[in-house]
C-alpha cells in the first residue's frame, strides 16, 4: 500500500509535549518544499560499470555472477587462497595447486566475467616459482597471498622479485586489528600471527618501488583509519574497499589520505555493502567511475596480460 | 514513502562521525529521499545518566520545526541507573518520544535483569517499541577502550562477545507481548524451531542495515514480510546498503506491496504513526 508523502508528513509530525502540530509546511509540503530530491537508488547503482577486484570462488558460481550482474559488476577478479583458519590445516604445494585449479577452471568457463589470480605458499620457494609459471601459462594474471608468511619476511623476496619481473599485481590479505599479526598483542586474538600488517606492506613496497602492491579489504574488519594513514606515503600500494564492515566514511577517508587513483572497488563477497559504501560516499562522479572500474583496469593493463 | 528506523545523532567517542547532527542527517535524508528517521542520541550510550542525552535530543528537536517533522526520537533508558522510571515517563510523556533504545552491553546488565524486564513491561503497557542492537560497531576494528575487554593474552576471537540473534531470545520470552526492533543484525541467525516461532509470533522488526540481512528474500520466507523495515544504522554504517537490500530484490523475491511494507508500512505499524 503506497501512502501519499504529504499526508504522511502531516500525520506523523512528532508530538513533543506541548508542541502544536499542523503548520502550513506539515499540512501541504511538497517534496521540493521539504528539500527532498527524488533519488532513484537502483538507477544510481547501475549507472556505474564495476570491476570487483576482490572475490573468491562461491559455492554457486551462477549465483555469484547473477548477483554481480544485478549490481552492474561486469568483471570479477577471483582468487582462492589457502586459508588454514584452524592453524593446523594442510597448506603445502599440493593444496596450493588444487586451489589454483579452481580459479583456472572458473576463468576458462567464464572468460568474459572472471580474471584469475593464483595463490602460493612462499615458504616453498622452488614450488612457488614453478606454480607461477604453471598458472601464468594457464591464463592467470596476478598473485593473491594469504597468511602463510608476512610480506616483509625475506623468504618472500624470490617470489616478489619474480612477480615484479612479470609486472603482476602483488595482492595480499592484509589487516591491522588489535592483537593480530604483531599489532598490540596484549589483545592477542590467538589467530593468524603471520598476517601482513600495513607497516609490513609499506616496508616491502619501499624495498621494491617498482612493484605494484594491493592491500586487501579496507572494510574487512581492520582499522581502516590506521591502515590508510600508514599506507599514505607509499604510492605503489593500492587498496580495495571490500569486506563486510560497511562503515560510513571508509571511501571518503581513503580518498582523503590515498587519493582517488589508489582505490579499487572490491567486495570480498559482501556484494551489496561494496556498492553501498562507494555510492554513499561524497566521491564525485569522476571519482566513483575511477573507483568502481577505471583504476583497476589501468593497473591490470600495466602487466600486459589484461585486455579490457 | 521511506522511513529509516535506525539512525543516530551524537558522538561515538572512538571515531569521528559524519552526519551525526539533526541538521546533517536531514541533509542526507533530503539527498536520498528518506521521509522520516527514527533517531536516538548516541551520547546516551556513554553517559552514566542517559537522561541527559534524551534532554539534549529533545532540545535539538525543539530548535527547528523541520527536525520535529522528520525525525522520530527514541529515548535511551538505562534500567539499572537511578531514576530510570522518571526518565522513562518524562521521555515518553512530556518529550513525546515514540520508543526506547536499550544498550545492555554498554550499560552493563544482563538481558535477564529484572529491572530490564520491568522496563520492557512498561514499554509494552505504553504500547511503544523497545529497540536493541546486535552490535553497534564491528568489534574487529574496535577501539581498545570499547567493549569487549579481555584479560591481556587471553586467547579468544575478539568478536566473541558480539551478540547473535539468540542473545535476544530471553527478553522476548520474558515479555512476549512487547514490541521489539532489532537493529544491525550482523552475526549468527541460528535459532531453534521453537525460538523461530517465537520471533514469528512477536510484534517485532529487524532493520535492514546489518550484514546478516544480505539474503533478505530468504529471511522474509523464514520470518515473514511483516518483520522487516528499512534501517541505515547511520552515521556508523554507510547510508545506502540497508536500502539496496530492499530495492535489489526482483519481483519473484518481493513484490511491490512487500517492498512498501519494508520501506515504511511495517515501521508505521510498530511505531504507531
Amino acid at each position: 500500500m503506497k501512502i501519499n508523502r504529504r499526508k504522511f508528513i502531516k500525520s506523523t509530525s512528532v508530538s513533543a509535549g506541548a508542541i502544536v502540530l499542523g503548520s502550513r509546511l506539515s499540512a501541504c509540503a511538497t517534496d521540493s518544499e521539504l528539500g527532498m530530491s527524488e533519488y532513484d537508488l537502483m538507477k544510481d547503482v547501475l549507472k556505474y560499470r564495476k570491476f570487483d577486484s576482490h572475490v573468491h570462488p562461491f559455492d554457486k558460481t551462477e549465483k555469484q555472477l547473477e548477483i554481480a550482474e544485478r549490481l552492474g559488476v561486469l568483471k570479477l577478479q577471483v582468487s582462492n587462497p589457502v586459508t588454514n583458519f584452524s592453524g593446523s590445516e594442510p597448506e603445502g604445494p599440493d593444496v596450493v595447486r588444487k586451489n589454483n585449479d579452481v580459479v583456472i577452471e572458473l576463468v576458462r568457463k567464464y572468460p568474459q566475467r572472471y580474471v584469475g589470480f593464483f595463490t602460493l605458499n612462499p615458504l616453498y620457494t622452488r614450488e612457488s616459482l614453478e606454480e607461477i609459471k604453471r598458472c601464468t601459462d594457464a591464463g592467470l594474471i596476478g598473485y593473491k597471498g594469504y597468511i602463510q608468511v608476512k610480506l616483509n619476511d625475506p623468504v618472500y623476496y624470490p617470489v616478489i622479485e619474480k612477480l615484479i619481473e612479470l609486472k603482476m599485481v602483488i595482492y595480499m590479505h592484509t589487516y591491522t586489528q588489535l592483537g593480530l599479526g604483531g599489532y598490540r598483542m596484549k589483545y592477542d586474538t590467538g589467530r593468524f600471527p603471520n598476517t601482513t600488517l600495513a607497516e609490513d606492506m609499506v616496508e616491502t613496497a619501499t624495498r621494491y618501488p617498482e612493484g605494484i602492491f594491493h592491500f586487501a579489504h579496507l572494510g574487512g574488519g581492520g582499522d581502516w583509519e590506521y591502515q590508510c594513514k600508514t599506507l599514505k606515503h607509499c604510492k605503489n600500494i593500492y587498496v580495495d574497499t571490500g569486506g563486510s564492515n560497511n562503515e560510513d566514511n571508509i571511501v571518503d577517508f581513503a580518498i582523503k589520505h590515498l587519493g582517488e587513483d589508489r582505490i579499487f572497488f572490491g567486495s570480498d563477497g559482501a556484494y551489496i555493502h561494496a556498492v553501498g559504501r562507494v555510492l554513499a560516499s561524497r566521491a564525485t562522479e569522476e571519482q566513483k567511475r575511477k573507483i568502481f572500474y577505471d583504476n583497476y583496469v589501468k593497473i591490470l593493463k600495466m602487466g600486459g596480460r589484461y585486455a579490457d | 514513502m521511506l522511513i529509516d528506523i535506525n539512525a543516530y545523532v551524537g558522538h561515538w567517542p572512538f571515531k569521528q562521525m559524519q552526519y551525526n547532527t539533526c541538521a546533517k542527517l536531514l541533509e542526507r535524508m533530503n539527498k536520498y529521499s528518506v521521509d522520516k528517521s527514527v533517531i536516538c542520541n548516541m551520547n546516551g550510550i556513554f553517559y552514566k545518566n542517559t537522561q541527559s542525552a534524551n534532554e539534549e535530543l529533545h532540545e535539538e528537536l525543539q530548535s527547528d520545526k523541520r527536525f520535529r517533522d522528520r525525525l522520530i526520537p527514541f529515548a535511551i533508558i538505562n534500567p539499572i541507573y537511578g531514576g530510570w522510571k522518571d526518565d522513562f515517563e518524562i521521555s515518553t510523556g512530556k518529550f513525546g518520544m515514540k520508543g526506547i533504545r536499550v544498550f545492555p552491553q554498554y550499560h552493563d546488565y544482563e538481558i535477564t535483569d529484572p529491572a530490564f524486564i520491568e522496563l520492557v513491561s512498561k514499554a509494552r503497557d505504553k504500547n511503544i517499541p523497545v529497540a536493541l542492537d546486535i552490535r553497534m560497531v564491528d568489534s574487529r576494528q574496535r577501539s581498545w577502550m570499547d567493549i569487549p575487554v579481555y584479560t591481556p593474552g587471553e586467547k579468544k576471537d575478539i568478536i566473541y562477545k558480539e551478540w547473535q540473534l539468540k542473545n535476544i531470545v530471553p527478553i522476548i520470552q520474558a515479555v512476549p507481548n512487547a514490541k521489539f526492533i532489532i537493529v544491525n543484525v550482523a552475526n549468527g541467525l541460528n535459532l531453534s524451531a521453537e525460538e523461530t516461532e517465537l520471533f514469528r509470533k512477536t510484534d517485532l522488526l529487524f532493520d535492514t542495515s546489518g550484514r546478516s540481512m544480505s539474503d533478505l528474500p530468504a529471511l522474509i520466507s523464514r520470518f515473514g514480510k511483516e518483520k522487516f523495515a528499512f534501517g541505515s544504522h547511520s552515521p556508523i554504517l554507510d547510508y545506502l546498503s540497508g536500502r539496496i537490500r530492499i530495492e535489489y530484490m526482483n519481483d519473484s523475491e518481493a513484490d511491490e506491496a512487500t517492498k512498501e511494507m519494508i520501506r515504511s508500512g511495517n515501521a508505521r505499524r510498530i511505531i504507531g504513526i
